[in-house]
């Protein structure tokens, strides 16, 4: 170096403006060429990546042993002071005239063409068609070490197509944040910045000259402050994954491989979504599995419970049958087009969900914050206010398969089994409040005044309504259709143990009938009671396989009945108690 | 030749003394080092200066080349805050080659202009073009003034130590011209009779040091 311009920039470095800058520049100059190690990270670009002359400290750099065409200016990779071919704005780089997939999505209502403007001008290494060294300036390209002719594969490497990349070159207005939603207003000043046209460009979030914070953010991105510039999720402040200071416990998959950060809260919207080299496209997910957004961290390493397995057992809900199907964008109603199915993002809106519990048992916890849903009436409720609403999205009116247990009086919707249609109608009071003052079989707390959730029954067979220490929940369960303990509906079936559920809530001895215990010691008590509801009193819904005859039942009064039917060989007339 | 060589040496010290901190090397063997092309004249400086009847240009010291007229489309872009007018004087001494517009062999004292018929163009010097077609949008802008202010304005750029140089080792020189103070012109960075750092640059800009002086990047 010759010892004019160490001066120069050693005396640069006595001046007052930006003296860190100065300072930093003067020390890898003059004397860190062959000290590497003892450079700070820089906010220059000289100590970046994007330095690709010989001086560059990342693998990809001009190779000195070039000769004549060797790279050691710095700028001239992108930038030349007299550019003969009439390029503007001293572009030193060929644009690289290919033909980009855009980023597409159901949910996004930007319209998003071509890249243009700056972002062009990035993809003119970042697509990977374009030498590094080829420049304007230079008749031959800049011989670059072996590796890098052209950018190779790596997280920076985007390639045409540019569908699993967060959009660009799109125009961000207040329109558009008002009809997307979840949008904050554009920026108008700070670091984070629209371009002339008010489009959205790599540079609104990258600044190619420095890197003071990582991946070349214009900004520090802990806790997605900088995604956060733009993006405006509704609840999410109210989202354990905005606030949890869970980290990881180091057994792999590694939950965050492409961040820096070290907790849920730091990690933010990078917990599930990629800006760049989305697994899943739409959305730009991590996974394009759905699922695999969230196992990843819910499988015990980050967050306590394990909820990965749970979905391994006899009876889920089968989050890992389908992928690519879940739209968020789908009609909550039943609707043509949309195959049944579920994702973990049916039940959780991970810009919501939290770990608060339930404040009255019917309320619906911070697990389902935000949810949408349909109510009692059918009508879509968004967010749900009872737990059922949720369940009854898909477990009411849409359309399924036959019925586990047959019944005298068939009833596929499960939201009209809650239901009391023709005021006739007897029900477990999820929906409703118990019509039946005299349940003498209740055991405490509940009483005939109390009312019950779907997760009352079906919920996990390991979770702590079981007893167990497993997550809370109807992910999975040993046993169908999803049930906290074990209900058998077979003839066959000796109580209690084989309608054990029943039994969580109802003692077995103790009961409105004297006569329970001759017919539940040999036959399970869903052979003449539909558990969700029936048009008859007492959930009297006989299981036609099994009772047969006239399959009569009347209550006469508190306490009294009568049935005529034939079940086991034994012909019932009229037999009242 | 000798004495003119050494003429033009004294010459060049009396015109250009502002500047301080002068390189080594000379003009003699550089692009700009015109005498053995051929055209009408052996002398080397004879193409831009006179010490006699010497025409009185603003900014041109003992000047005997002659003038283009042309208009500049001048560079913009979204970012550039400067305030850019039609080339200074200084500058314009520069295009009066560099855009083509004008023979590289026309003198022009107070008294005769002897028109010439060698052009950027015709000796085929296209990579040299500047301003070619009246065009600078592609070009770094200059005649703007470069203070303070305008550095805070842009945020990467540093603050010139004073209205005449850029740099505090005083290499990178601003220039002063009735009503426009702090002006960027073509010899900020290019040192017109000097390459001992090619392409006529006032410093070397091994590791774009050049640019890095002012843009803090």
């Amino acid at each position: 170096m010759n010892e004019k311009f160490s001066m120069t920039v050693a005396r640069r470095g006595q001046r007052s403006l930006a003296p860190a800058f100065s300072l930093l520049l003067a020390f890898w100059f003059v004397g860190a060429r062959t000290a590497d190690a003892a450079v700070a990270v820089g906010a220059g670009i000289a100590q970046s990546k994007h330095n690709l002359s010989i001086s560059g400290t990342g693998k990809i750099r001009a190779d000195v042993s070039a000769g004549d065409n060797t790279g050691s200016e710095l700028c001239i990779f992108c930038h030349t002071p007299h550019s003969a071919s009439g390029q503007v704005a001293m572009w030193n780089r060929f644009d690289s005239g290919a033909s980009y997939i855009p980023y597409r999505s159901t949910t996004t209502k930007a319209i998003i063409g071509q890249p243009t403007g700056a972002s062009r001008l990035c993809l003119s290494c970042h697509d990977g068609t374009v030498a590094l060294g080829m420049v304007r300036s230079r008749r031959t390209s800049i011989a670059m070490q072996s590796v890098a002719a052209n950018l190779p594969h790596g997280r920076s490497y985007l390639g045409t197509d540019l569908s699993d990349d967060h959009p660009v070159s799109f125009q961000y207005t207040a329109a558009l944040a008002a009809q997307q939603g979840d949008l904050q207003r554009p920026p108008r000043s700070g670091p984070v910045h629209l371009d002339a046209n008010s489009e959205m460009q790599c540079t609104t979030c990258h600044d190619p000259h420095g890197n003071s914070y990582e991946k070349f953010l214009v900004m520090d991105n802990t806790g997605s402050a900088l995604c956060l510039t733009c993006h405006n999720p509704e609840s999410w402040l109210q989202s354990a994954h905005s606030y949890s200071p869970k980290r990881w416990n180091g057994l792999a998959p590694n939950p965050w491989p492409h961040t820096s950060q070290k907790s849920v809260a730091a990690n933010g919207c990078e917990n599930c979504h990629s800006p760049h080299n989305a697994g899943g496209k739409q959305r730009l997910l991590n996974f394009a599995e759905e699922e695999q957004n969230c196992f990843p961290c819910h499988n015990g390493n980050v967050a306590a419970k394990n909820l990965e397995v749970e979905f391994n057992k006899a009876s889920v809900h089968p989050v890992i049958n389908t992928t690519g199907v879940h739209d968020p964008a789908e009609p909550t109603l039943a609707s043509a087009g949309v195959t049944r199915h579920v994702e973990c993002a049916d039940c959780h809106d991970p810009h919501a969900a939290n770990s608060t519990g339930k404040t009255t048992p019917q309320a619906v916890s911070g697990a389902l914050a935000g949810v949408r849903g349909v109510n009692a009436s059918g009508a879509k409720i968004s967010p749900i206010t009872y737990e059922y609403e949720l369940c009854f999205r898909c477990h009411g009116d849409t359309a399924k398969g036959p019925a586990r247990v047959s019944r005298q009086f068939p009833q596929l919707n499960t939201r009209l089994e809650f239901q009391d249609v023709n005021g006739q109608n007897s029900f477990h009071p999820v929906v409703l409040p118990g019509k039946n003052p005299n349940v003498p079989s209740l055991k405490p707390p509940w009483t005939s005044a109390s009312q019950m959730t779907c997760g009352d029954c079906h919920n996990n067979d390991r979770g702590p309504g079981a007893g167990g220490v497993g997550p809370a929940g109807p992910h999975g369960s040993a046993y169908a259709p999803l049930l906290e303990r074990p209900l058998s509906f077979a003839d066959t079936a000796a109580n209690p143990a084989n309608s054990a559920l029943c039994f969580k809530c109802h003692d077995f001895v103790n009961n409105a009938w004297r006569d329970h215990l001759r017919h539940i010691g040999y036959t399970a008590c869903g052979t003449c009671h539909d558990p969700h509801g029936s048009p008859n009193a007492h959930l009297m819904n006989f299981d036609p396989s099994i009772v047969a005859g006239a399959r009569n039942y009347q209550s006469t009064g508190t306490g009294h009945g009568t049935c005529t039917l034939l079940c086991h060989g034994k012909e019932h007339t009229a037999t009242s108690y | 030749m000798r004495n003119s060589l050494l003429g033009c040496l004294v010459f060049a010290a009396l015109v250009t003394g502002a500047a301080s901190a002068m390189a080594a090397g000379t003009i003699t063997g550089t692009p700009h080092d015109l005498s053995g092309k051929g055209w009408g004249t052996t002398e080397l400086c004879k193409f831009c200066h006179t010490p006699h009847l010497a025409q009185s240009v603003a900014g041109a010291p003992l000047w005997n080349h002659d003038s283009t007229k042309q208009s500049y489309t001048l560079y913009t872009s979204s970012t550039f805050k400067g305030n850019s007018t039609q080339p200074g004087p200084q500058s314009k001494l520069c295009l009066s080659c560099h855009d083509g517009t004008v023979a590289i062999d026309s003198f022009a004292n107070a008294g005769i202009v002897q028109s010439g018929t060698h052009t950027m163009i015709s000796i085929g010097a296209t990579t040299n073009l500047i301003g070619g077609g009246g065009s600078l949008t592609s070009d770094h802008p200059i005649s703007f003034t470069y203070n303070g202010a305008l550095a805070t304005l842009d945020g990467h750029l540093a603050t010139p130590v004073s209205a005449n140089f850029v740099d505090a080792a005083n290499q990178i020189p601003l220039y002063n011209n009735p009503g426009r103070s702090s002006q960027l012109e073509c010899a900020s960075c290019h040192a017109v009779h000097d390459n001992t750092y090619g392409k006529f640059l006032r410093i070397a800009n091994t590791g774009s040091a050049l640019c890095l002086t002012c843009h803090q990047k």
